[in-house]
């Protein structure tokens, strides 16, 4: 099931000589089918982890944390 | 902008530097000193972005690494996600520049910035992803080395905590290297946090006036070489920076000698404040305060020790089991606010404590914040709230090894080759104010 948004388009503007080296890697390269798929791919990659629900630090990773820090006298 | 953890103004500014600072002494000669006052607590979080975001620890809700939801007793550190205001890096961002970010606690789990970052010590190990872009931390690593975050203070081997933060320092002055010389940036902010290390491992060796000062072949060598290391390695980076890099030489807090720590708990334990279900002789000295061990009906106050202490009231409505009822809440803060002023030390001897509501320090008080933050004879004892010890002034840190307690005043000086600043020294400065300072000198 695909929300509505998540099919709109809008249009962005980019230079010129980026887009021209975009287009050239994809023509050469394959991988992706257009400048616009690989400009969204990118995005949603870089956007992934900004937008997830639990953007902080897993149980684990922070008892990690926190003994460190205990170790280092800050807590 | 250099960031370095910890550095006291008498370091920087005066001789205290065992002939470390040479060259970045003589830059800042040329330019503008200030005295950095850092926030309330004076601790590197939430201090270095309250320096970066100009907002105070009130305003940021951050008032320690770590912090208690209402009603629960065990804690919660922070990341890089509960700075919910933009940073210096991010207006820089916004406004075209390219940016470069590197160690600023706390920036774990790296965002999304305008250049590159490189997450700081908070990081729970180099397996992680701790650099924006994401595929930066691979190119990093096969040029520099795996990522070291922190060093591990072992209280008898001293030998080895210094070959491991040498090591750190070398790391990041590689990984800095790097990054400031092979990627395009207009903004570079660095903290190293070896220079805290090192003091908090090594203070009483090298700060003469420490209470237990000790002259030692080796430990009392280690401060000054970590400066010496880092303004020779500075000295060979600046001679690459383009001729109108304006330098900015920072910390977030000063440092002093620790004269000993005071066990807050059990204080509260003998004012009748705090209850235990068993007999606390029966303790192991140190012994962590759980929640199981406490007689919560009939307890009023427990504390948290650190750099600084932060003092909960077990408020009824608020707390689990909470017994003090909210119409004395005000009346139970003022008394134990008398009562934590009037400590005395182990000989009597009057300290000057300060006990303080969070209101009473913050234009705004958001987040999880304690119902006091106290400091124990302005900072020069540690408040220590473990329990089971035979008295409450301890010689020595509850946690392992530390010489070191923190002072209010850090520095900020300014090194700008274009010369259109006023030279000389200019006082204080205040830690929220530190933004706006340097935004200024970047679109004077
Ligand atoms: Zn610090």
């Amino acid at each position: 099931m695909v929300h509505k948004d998540m099919t709109e388009k809008v249009s962005i503007e980019i230079k010129r000589d980026l887009y021209d080296k975009a287009k050239k890697f994809i023509e050469e390269q394959g991988g992706f089918s257009s400048v616009e798929e690989l400009v969204e791919f990118l995005l949603e990659e870089v956007l992934s982890s900004e937008e997830s629900e639990e953007r902080g630090l897993s149980k684990e990773d922070e008892e990690k944390v926190k003994e460190r820090l205990r170790a280092l006298g800050y807590i | 902008m250099l960031g370095l953890d910890s550095l006291p103004p008498s370091v920087l500014y005066e001789d205290m530097d065992g002939g470390g600072f040479t060259y970045i002494r003589r830059l800042i000669e040329e330019g503008q000193k200030w005295l950095m006052r850092t926030c309330h607590p004076p601790i590197t979080v939430p201090a270095w972005m309250v320096m970066f975001t100009g907002k105070t620890p009130g305003e940021l809700g951050i008032y320690g690494f770590r912090h208690r939801r209402p009603g629960e007793f065990d804690y919660y550190i922070v990341n890089s996600s509960f700075i919910k205001t933009p940073t210096l890096w991010d207006d820089a961002g916004k406004k075209g520049l390219k940016v470069g970010v590197y160690g600023v606690p706390p920036t774990y789990p790296p965002r999304l910035v305008h250049g590159f970052m490189v997450t700081d010590f908070t990081t729970p190990g180099p397996d992680k992803p701790y650099t924006f872009p994401p595929w930066l931390r691979r190119e990093l690593e096969s040029r520099t080395g795996p990522t070291v975050f922190d060093i591990v203070y072992r209280s008898h081997d001293k030998d080895r905590v210094a070959r491991d933060l040498f090591h750190m320092l070398e790391n990041h002055l590689r990984q800095v290297e790097y990054l400031a010389t092979r990627k395009q940036w207009d903004l570079f902010v660095y903290v190293e946090i070896s220079v805290d290390r090192a003091h908090h491992a090594f203070w009483k060796y090298f700060d003469k006036n420490h209470p237990r000062y000790e002259y030692h072949p080796m430990y009392s060598s280690v401060i000054p070489k970590v400066y010496k290391r880092i303004d020779e390695w500075f000295e060979k980076l600046h001679r690459r920076l383009p001729k109108d890099t304006i330098i900015v030489v920072a910390s977030d807090h000063g440092v002093k000698p620790m004269k000993g720590a005071f066990t807050i708990n059990q204080w509260l334990i003998e004012q009748g404040y705090l209850k235990l279900k068993e007999d606390t002789t029966t303790l192991k000295p140190g012994t962590d305060l759980r929640r199981d061990l406490i007689d919560w009906e009939h307890t009023i106050a427990w504390a948290w020790g650190g750099y600084y202490s932060r003092v909960f009231i077990n408020l009824k409505g608020r707390e689990k089991q909470g017994a003090v009822d909210p119409k004395y809440y005000e009346e139970t803060l003022r008394q134990l606010k008398r009562d934590l002023e009037r400590i005395r030390g182990p000989n009597g001897e009057r300290w000057d404590n300060k006990a303080y509501t969070p209101q009473e320090l913050y234009p705004e008080v958001r987040g999880d914040a304690p119902d006091l933050m106290v400091y124990l004879d302005d900072l020069w004892w540690r408040p220590a709230g473990t329990i089971g010890w035979q008295t409450n002034y301890l010689p020595e840190n509850d946690r392992g090894p530390d010489d070191a307690v923190h002072d209010w005043l850090g520095v900020l000086a300014v090194y700008d080759l274009e010369d259109t600043l006023p030279k000389g020294f200019m006082g204080e400065i205040r830690a929220e104010k530190v933004k706006e300072f340097i935004e200024q000198l970047i679109y004077q």
